[in-house]
């Protein structure tokens, strides 16, 4: 190799040094080499100014505390110094001091130094933990050996000897500390080669433990007294090495002491890594590729060896029994365990039993079974990947509690990518953007985090589901189509079938997955670009997606996935988007008969749900005959007012009529329950016009035992207050309607025409409509009146239906735009369905007269005013 | 110079930038924002459970241009975000005093 010769004195120079550490760098040394190197040129400098200025004799020392101490010295690394003194010559110290760090504050760097004697130094480093710390590894530079010797052994005595578990304590809290403070999402894009999980703090705690612990003092040892296997120490020190470069290149390119790899500086550290821009996928995301895999390693590395430091000090509590879980896998200690490592080479069904009993128990594998997992993964081969025992318990994994855990384990051992060879094109792959915080691999076993949240979050929704393996699969899968540039959701689809196959799959669920996957980002997109009241486009949706269930799966998926991307793509507002659309596409599928038998299966579920909930809400006393209320009317009403419709009913006589009204957020409430009788809507609809109320709504329905339970939501048509309304006259009236002793239809009559002075109507009037189906419902005819909306039009239409002998069992009331589309369920006279089409047409006829003919005889009216 | 606030549709951004790119309106700022107004909140009830959405997501454009382009502005946004329908929202014309590029210190119209 070609050597520049770099004079010393540049090295020191701010500017100079910073032209010499990257023209190393342009010679390709830039690993250790160059940290020993800069160091090398410090020592130097030091040795140097401390012979000019230092007496000979054993007063003084000069010591490397820290990185400069292991002779890892960055580009802008704090240049970490300890002068040791004997008191004796204390009277010195001022000049040598001068001396000695004058020059080297001059020249720029940063010198962080300590002026101590022995004593002292062993008092500080008792109480300032991270003093302590940088003392394992002070070197000496120059000056008298004695008393560098003096306090390395004073140290040891100290902090070392008998002190082991001390000191393993200190480094897992201060583990602890920096991995809630960096496990947050800056860090997780802008990684922090240092502090982050998977950095340089994590390696030096590990090989500070092994000093302390086992009196090892590097890698080697470590490796020779059976603590990292061969391949687990070539692993680590390639990843070492590596991030040793980015750190060095990270300081020159950042002119200044930084360890993050910050978003800005991520592009130039890629082009200086060698990587180039390619139609998949940019240089920046494979070098982030090759930062996360490596960080990913010392994370691994070390958290199995602290494990095992932790095991080897473990408290001295009396052994727990061992408990066989099944032939091979134990537990111990609350960890799953082979019960010998090597059964896993003749046995490799027990790869997935091992996972499967840790979801199952809640107990975490033993770090030699991650080992032995790790180190075994080429018997992981087609046979395993293709048996059914193993998808199954794999599927059975996915539905358990907690399978968030058992997944990262699976991906942490390397388990789940031999397992699902497709995994790989995603591992540690970063997508260059602010959104996606996590690595694709990441991403994807936080969507499982999420989806196991949902499950509680969102019951309800969840309800609808009977294939929670298939939800949590596609949860795990949906991104496995990335990193092969655009259309990943399609290619994804592609993938999970073959997936989906490989593992024994029945057809109806691989049809499931692949729709999933390949429509992942379907609802989250139409929610932001799509016209949410577009009913025709809604309405391809509902097609498009088939069945309430396949939009809960959906719905559900694309939650999980927004909020395992990161914080600036999940949040209410695109939460309220995303449900909106949710609901409009539900309602229309439950609405139209797009997939019968599955929409009533889930129907089934949430009504079942309901009576659970209805049941667990009311004193243990109340026995509820459940066979009272029909489905859609559990499904109708929250639980809560269920209940209080069942207690309502308890006190209510056989000629009692309840009225209740109340204040909603926009529009007042009313609630009628009596006994159901001919003709009792027209009267509620009646006295409600004669009040000036519009119907806003209504939800009519009649309990088996011929309770009328009508939910009512009106407005004021005069724009009068809440407490302007006369409610006690209303009530009273009401009373008098329901027991045949009031004129309805003069006093209707009289007060309507006023009202009606609205000049638009005729110009806005729609033309009135009138249909009777028999096939949408399997007991009832089912009528819609389309009509305008005008205030007591429910009066007329529904004492038309009343003239007819027609029982109205229940109803639907809602307003669209200006026309009011009203539903009732109905039976004749004689409780049949209405099949005459002689009636039919006669019906049909009288509905529509009614609504136009209260029309006319309001217009006459108003003329005559 | 006037700042121009539009609340719109949030599925209406796309075509409104493309409207105002069209009389060569690039810069703009965008934020989500929620809100209230004729076009309520909203209680749904599906399969018995109660959905409440207590506000309506909407988009905000900030636009600052000069006065004499303010008419054409709003007519292009108007057209763009218009679905005659409750809730496509409202557009507000406020004075500007100052403009002052960050970067160069640039004012005024220079600095739009």
């Amino acid at each position: 190799m070609v050597q520049t010769v770099i004079d010393s004195q540049d090295f020191t120079g701010l500017r100079a040094r910073r032209q010499a550490l990257d023209a190393y760098w342009q010679q390709g040394i830039s690993g250790y080499t160059l940290l020993h190197k800069h160091s090398d040129f410090i020592d130097h400098h030091l040795a140097c100014s401390f012979e000019k200025s230092v007496p000979a004799g054993d007063g003084f020392a000069l010591v490397a505390i820290g990185g400069y101490g292991r002779q890892e010295l960055y580009p802008f690394s704090d240049i970490d110094l300890l002068l040791l003194y004997d008191p004796a010559q204390k009277d010195e110290l001022d000049s040598l001091a001068e001396a000695i760090l004058y020059p080297l504050w001059d020249t720029g760097l940063e010198v962080g130094h300590a002026v101590r004697t022995v004593d002292e130094c062993i008092v500080d480093a008792d109480e300032d933990f991270f003093f302590r710390v940088a003392m394992l590894d002070a070197r000496l530079i120059a000056g008298s050996s004695s008393l560098f010797g003096k306090l390395t052994e004073m140290y040891k005595t100290a902090y070392i000897e008998g002190k082991r578990r001390g000191f393993l304590d200190d480094m897992l809290a201060q583990r602890t500390n920096r991995k809630t403070q960096y496990a947050r999402h800056t860090y997780l894009l802008e990684p922090q080669i240092k502090e982050s999980g998977g950095g340089f703090r994590d390696i030096q705690s590990m090989v500070w433990t092994a000093q302390v612990v086992f009196g090892l003092k590097d890698l080697v040892s470590l490796q020779k007294a059976g603590l990292l296997s061969q391949e687990e120490l070539n692993r680590f020190e390639q990843a070492q090495d590596y991030l040793i470069r980015i750190r060095n290149r990270l300081h020159y390119v950042s002119g200044r002491k930084n360890d993050q790899l910050f978003f800005d500086h991520q592009e130039e550290m890629a082009e200086a890594f060698g990587f180039i821009n390619e139609k998949e996928m940019l240089a920046v995301e494979h070098f982030m590729r090759e930062v996360y895999t490596h960080m990913q390693t010392v994370s691994v590395t070390t958290d199995l060896f602290f494990e095992h430091v932790e095991e080897v000090l473990g408290s001295d509590e009396t052994p727990k029994a061992v408990k066989v879980l099944e032939p091979g896998i134990e537990v111990r200690y609350g960890k799953i365990r082979l019960a010998n490592t090597e059964l896993i080479k003749s046995e490799p069904k027990l790869f997935m039993r091992l996972f499967y009993q840790s979801a199952t128990t809640g107990n975490p594998l033993h770090f030699r079974t991650r080992k032995a997992i790790t180190a075994n993964l080429h018997l992981v081969d087609d046979k395993l990947r293709h048996s059914r025992r193993s998808s199954k318990l794999f599927l059975a994994i996915l539905v358990t509690p907690h399978p968030f855990r058992v997944l990262e384990e699976m991906l942490d051992t390397g388990f789940l990518t031999s397992y699902i060879p497709e995994f790989a094109e995603v591992e540690s792959l970063a997508q260059h953007d602010v959104y996606h915080i996590f690595t694709v691999d990441r991403h994807l076993v936080q969507t499982i985090n999420e989806l196991e949240k949902l499950r509680e979050e969102e019951s309800n929704i969840y309800a609808a589901v009977s294939v929670p393996h298939i939800l949590f699969l596609a949860g795990l899968l949906h991104d496995v189509g990335k990193g092969l540039g655009h259309g990943h959701a399609e290619r994804g689809a592609d993938l999970v079938r073959r997936i989906a196959e490989r593992m024994g799959f029945e057809k109806k669920d691989i049809g499931i997955l692949e729709f999933l996957v390949g429509n992942h980002l379907f609802l989250s997109d139409t929610a932001l670009r799509r016209d949410l009241e577009d009913e025709e486009f809604l309405m391809r949706c509902a097609t498009k997606i088939h069945s309430p269930e396949w939009l809960a799966l959906l719905y559900l998926l694309t939650i999980a996935d927004a909020r395992a991307t990161g914080p600036t793509v999940w949040n209410d507002w695109k939460g309220a988007l995303l449900l909106e659309l949710y609901l409009k596409i539900a309602l229309l599928l439950d609405s139209k008969d797009l997939s019968g038998h599955e929409q009533a299966r889930s129907a089934e579920l949430g009504a079942q749900w309901i009576r659970e909930k209805v049941a667990g809400l009311l004193p243990a006393v109340n026995k509820i005959n459940f066979d009272l209320f029909s489905d859609d009317y559990l499904l109708s009403f929250p639980p809560e007012v269920i209940v209080q419709h069942i207690t309502h009913a308890k006190n209510l006589g056989k000629q009692d009529v309840l009225f209740l009204h109340e204040q909603s957020r926009e529009s007042w409430s009313i609630l009628v329950m009596s006994k159901d009788r001919p003709g009792l809507l027209t009267r509620i609809f009646g006295i409600l016009a004669l009040h000036n109320l519009n119907v806003l709504a209504a939800k009519i329905f009649t309990w088996a035992d011929g309770t009328a339970v009508d939910a009512i939501e009106v407005s004021s048509a005069i724009s009068e207050t809440y407490d302007g309304q006369d409610w006690a006259v209303m009530e009273n009236e009401l009373h008098l309607a329901i027991k045949q002793r009031l004129g309805l239809e003069h006093r209707l009559s009289r007060k309507l025409a006023p009202l009606r002075s609205n000049p638009q109507g005729a110009q806005k009037r729609l033309a009135a409509r009138a249909t009777i189906d028999n096939q949408a419902s399997e007991h009832y005819s089912v009528i819609e009146v389309f009509s305008e909306d005008r205030i007591g039009v429910l009066y007329d239409i529904t004492k038309a239906l009343s003239d007819f002998g027609i029982n109205i069992y229940r109803a639907w009331i809602g307003s669209k735009a200006d026309q009011v589309v009203d539903v009732f369920y109905v039976l004749d006279y004689d409780g049949k369905k209405i099949e005459d089409p002689v009636f039919k047409n006669e019906l049909q006829q009288g509905l529509l007269y009614a609504v136009s003919n209260a029309k006319r005889k309001m217009e006459g009216n108003r003329n005559k005013n | 110079m006037k700042k121009i606030e539009a609340i719109i549709k949030p599925f209406k951004l796309d075509d409104v930038k493309e409207a105002l790119n069209d009389i060569g309106i690039k810069g703009m700022t965008v934020s989500e924002v929620k809100g209230y107004g004729r076009q309520k909140g909203h209680k749904e009830i599906y399969r018995g459970a109660e959905y409440i959405v207590d506000f309506i997501p909407k988009v905000k454009l900030e636009i600052i241009v000069e006065a004499s382009q303010v008419d054409e502005v709003i007519e292009k946004i108007r057209n763009a975000a218009n679905t005659g329908k409750i809730g496509d929202g409202k557009i507000f014309v406020l004075p500007v005093e100052e403009v002052i590029r960050v970067r160069t210190g640039e004012k005024g119209r220079e600095a739009i």
